[in-house]
């Protein structure tokens, strides 16, 4: 049986469904709490606080404010660079972003860090916090990007000359002739409302002491083990031989978790300060109000085509509301214009994006991050602009889409890691044939027949998704004395069954059964590189790294068969776990282990072991086409989704019920950011979200069954794998925008989350 | 803050403590007895990540206080055992009903409360269970798998594949 391609049940689910995970705040028996002071204020200058009342409190070991941490640098290093070539390319800017640690003088959004509690528990913690009294000055705040924008606008951080955090601009072939010839030109302006990941689980961290050794090993609920703790050294001045960051079970994550944060600086250096073990769990208001937030975009996109609904030139200039700042400004604002091109034949294109500074909380990556946007507004754009030459919204697309004589198809442009585009493809035409023939226009019907009082409309939307980037990921295999084989990558897994993939690639590899392989948790003692689960990512940089270090591994195993038996290692065979040369006893993974131990053949020589990180030249494309049938209610304007299929073109699925449910879980997300999820924010910068209530998650009775077609096309890396990590959500907001369009006739729909009010006055009106 | 002596049994066992008024019934299950598989998703009574049986209602852990189950009998995720417990195990296993599996725990305590305790008739259909979870969230899975997962377990013999 070959283990790639087949699902396998996933190791992790014996000990969830005992409830026996190890999820972060399950492990802080013994620890004392930490509890937060954070700004109520959206910006102002810190006068005093007063925490003498909070020092007496019951249970209270401490109460820090900034300048008693003696942090190096009071900000978090920045996360990555972007590449020279792309930024030649690109004009790409970005300025240097010193977003606090713990606030010193000023804060720059509601929930930023003051001060911190260190009590015996958890309520003990929180009642202290609550004596803690901050004096601000307020300053003007600025909440919306065309306010921060303004010639009169504060400037929000001090050290800068504007509120603008990044820029980008291209251009190819002539858009302004293209424009001049278009037989229809669509302008609109769309804003993709401002939502985020919300993981089930929040954040947390926990610090032990190593009071023996001196080392602090830190557990946090994180995507990028590696990342935090280069931020942790970078902000304390501590070495990486002091600090280990191990990763739980994580409860979730889709980007939110793929950043690095105050508080993972701050435990383990208040552990340090106080000599204790702690913990701080992170509560949902918290969560909602301090944690990385996502999407928050306002484009304004010109779309030119001919008389036959043909593509002649996309224009677009775009801003990115990152809030008080996001160490992944560069990645945002990339990925969203590269994606604005889309899986068409677009001969000229003109793009600009800004990241704009605004007293919104922080930014990071969630799930699509720019690519959900990007397709909003192309497919937006080209539904408008089918409407004005009468063909349909499948018609034009058909037009457009790249076929198997375009691909591959390469772009004037390099990617964001400096090389130049090529999408390796297969067929974007087909895809949409597949998405139709799961969900034809025609089921329009049957749902109108079942919901006579529904209005029903048909929409589609397509996407291309890069994935996964590099440069690279770590893995590392090593035999234990009974032979049995351990892997860990650098890759984190936040419930995407990395315990059970990469088994099977590791198991599939070394031609072993999967009882032989285990995958351990990251941990970044054990693993000195990393880079982490994000990007659609993992199954591309980590799988194709377990599977190249497999067969080290095996090369390893054969050199030390060959000196035990005094073989030559070029007549030694590997056969299903047993290794043998002419005229020698056969010995498999554990003789070997064995051969190092006391008395044996190979005495003193170490465990064998095989490290090796696999880089990929570029990043490999994901294309698919979501399709929908919703309902509208024409008294109230709510839309509810009836039916939903996604086909796309991912490459060899590893597991395909583990692929399976990411898309699955990518259209609940897409469904929830387009139709019920928004933090909303007063004038005043506060924060309006900030408990389940206000922030709508879609339940079971919101998302509907979806139906999934999986054409197989084969990349380019080792295991011919893609990403799909972020397929299911980057296409739902346009189809289902273009679905409820069909369905009442009369709408246009530009802002997400889609507001029923704004539907129901354009039927009133109608 | 006064202390309460309260006497209950959890998962069938006997247990008395002392308890502050103000100890919630998921922090008295996690951090008194050890019964971490008791999620805490929002602590504030929405996203079901906390629910128990409470003499087989279920209830959520986070808003209910340890001293209102004096004299009750909890069970936990951890204390779901017997056929139906190994059938929504295994379903939802083999239908993905889990990924990171932080809301399981929930789903598998409100989804044994509906197949034993709720008098619709049976089988379930997919939109009633659908519309019993809908008090639990999950961010990552789409429901599918879980109401998949439901359906195969209170009607082992309709299992298809
Ligand atoms: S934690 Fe109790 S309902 Fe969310
Ligand atoms: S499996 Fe992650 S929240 Fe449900």
């Amino acid at each position: 049986m070959t283990l790639i391609g087949t699902s396998v049940p996933r190791r992790e689910d014996e000990r969830l469904l005992a409830g026996k995970g190890s999820f972060l705040a399950d492990q802080a028996q013994g620890a004392y709490h930490v509890v937060f002071v954070r700004s109520d204020i959206a910006h102002g200058d810190l006068r005093q606080i007063d925490v003498s009342a909070a020092q007496e409190a019951p249970g209270v070991v401490g109460v820090f404010t900034a300048g008693q941490l003696g942090l190096r640098d009071n900000y978090i290093a920045l996360l990555h660079e972007p590449d020279p070539e792309f930024v030649a390319a690109t004009a790409f800017t970005m300025v240097d972003q010193r977003l606090a640690v713990m606030a010193d003088r000023r804060v720059h959004y509601v929930g930023q860090i003051v001060a911190a509690v260190v009590a015996s528990d958890r309520y003990l913690a929180e009642d202290a916090a609550e004596l803690v009294n901050v004096g601000y000055a307020a300053l003007p705040v600025v909440v919306e990007m065309e306010d921060a924008l303004d010639a009169e606008a504060p400037v929000l951080h001090e050290h800068l000359s504007s509120n603008e955090a990044a820029s980008l601009s291209f251009s190819f072939g002539d858009p302004d002739s293209a424009r001049a010839q278009a037989a229809v030109t669509v302008a609109e302006t769309y804003r993709i409302g401002r939502h985020g990941a919300v993981p089930l689980e929040c954040r947390g961290v926990l610090t032990r002491l190593g009071h023996r050794t001196g080392e602090v090993d830190v557990w946090t609920s994180t995507q990028v083990p590696h990342m935090v703790r280069r931020g942790i050294c970078a902000a304390t001045g501590w070495t990486t031989d002091e600090v280990r960051v191990h990763v739980p079970d994580v409860g979730g994550g889709f980007g939110t978790k793929a950043n690095v944060y105050p508080e993972e600086i701050l435990v383990p250096l208040l552990a340090r300060l106080t000599g204790r073990d702690l913990v701080w769990v992170e509560d949902r208001q918290e969560h909602l109000t301090a944690a990385a937030q996502g999407r928050d975009q306002v484009h304004h996109c010109v779309l030119s085509v001919d008389a036959e609904g043909r593509i002649l030139a996309l224009e677009d200039d775009f801003l990115v509301n990152i809030g008080a700042g996001s160490l992944w400004v560069a990645g945002i604002v990339a990925n969203t214009a590269i994606h604005l091109l889309g899986p068409y034949r677009v001969p000229a294109a003109r793009v600009g994006g800004r990241g704009i500074f605004t007293n919104k909380a922080v930014v990071a990556q969630y799930r699509g991050a720019g690519r959900p946007e990007a397709s909003f507004v192309l497919e937006r754009s080209l539904d408008a602009a089918a409407r004005r030459l009468g063909l349909t919204n499948v018609e034009i697309r058909r037009r457009n889409l790249l076929t198997a004589q375009d691909l591959p198809y390469p772009r004037p442009l390099p990617y964001r890691d400096g090389v130049p585009i090529v999408y390796d493809g297969g067929d974007y035409r087909a895809c949409l044939d597949a998405a139709l023939d799961l969900l034809p226009v025609g089921v329009v019907a049957q749902e109108q027949a079942a919901h006579p009082e529904l209005l029903i409309g048909h929409g589609v939307g397509c996407y291309l998704e890069a994935t996964g980037r590099g440069p690279y990921e770590s893995a590392q295999l090593t035999v234990t004395p009974q032979g049995r084989i351990e892997v860990m990558t650098g890759a984190a897994s936040a419930g995407q069954g990395h315990e059970t993939s990469f088994a099977q690639v590791a198991a599939e590899s070394l031609a072993l059964p999967m009882e032989a392989v285990r995958v351990l948790p990251t941990d970044t003692g054990s693993l000195a590189h990393g880079i982490g689960t994000f990007a659609s990512r993992s199954a591309v940089l980590a799988g194709n790294a377990v599977a190249q270090t497999a067969a080290q591994l095996v090369d390893a195993g054969r050199r030390r068969y060959a000196r035990a038996t005094g073989a030559d290692p070029a007549e030694v065979g590997y056969r299903e776990g047993v290794f043998q040369a002419p005229d020698r006893d056969p010995a498999g993974w554990r003789e070997l282990a064995r051969l190092g131990g006391p008395g044996e053949a190979l005495e003193g020589e170490p465990p064998l072991r095989a490290a090796s990180m696999y880089r990929c030249r570029t990043v490999t494309w994901t294309m698919g086409v979501h399709a929908t049938v919703v309902g509208v209610h024409p008294g109230t304007g709510i839309a509810r989704v009836l039916r939903y299929a996604v086909a796309h073109e991912g490459g060899v699925e590893i597991n395909p019920l583990v692929v399976e449910g990411q898309v699955l879980g990518g259209v609940a997300q897409g469904l929830g950011g387009t139709l019920y999820e928004e933090f909303r924010y007063g004038a005043d910068g506060g924060p309006r979200s900030t408990t389940f209530a206000e922030y709508g998650l879609p339940g079971a009775s919101e998302v509907p069954e979806v139906q999934i077609r999986h054409l197989g096309v084969p990349t380019d890396n080792p295991l011919g794998v893609r990403g799909a990590g972020e397929s299911g959500t980057i296409a739902v907001a346009a189809a289902v925008a273009a679905a409820i369009d069909a369905a009442t006739g009369c709408t246009h729909v530009t802002a997400t989350p889609i507001a029923p009010r704004m539907v129901k006055s354009a039927l009133d009106a109608a | 803050m006064t202390d309460h002596v309260i006497r209950l049994a959890v998962n069938d066992e006997q247990i008395e403590a002392t308890v502050p008024a103000r100890l919630t019934l998921a922090d008295f299950l996690r951090d008194r007895l050890g019964l971490t598989g008791t999620h805490l998703g929002c602590e504030h009574g929405v996203c079901g990540a906390c629910t128990v049986l409470v003499d087989e209602r279920s209830v959520r852990a986070c808003i209910t206080l340890a001293v209102q189950v004096d004299g009750c009998s909890i069970t936990t995720v951890e204390g779901l055992t017997g056929p139906l417990a190994d059938r929504l195990r295994a379903a939802f296993s083999r239908r993905h009903g889990l990924q990171c599996g932080f809301c399981t725990p929930g789903f598998l305590v409100t989804a044994t409360e509906m197949i034993e305790n709720d008098s619709r008739p049976k089988p379930l259909t997919a939109d009633h269970v659908r519309e019993t979870l809908s008090g639990n969230t999950c961010r990552c899975t789409g429901y599918q798998g879980i109401v998949q997962a439901v359906l195969d377990a209170e009607a082992p013999d309709h299992i298809t594949g």
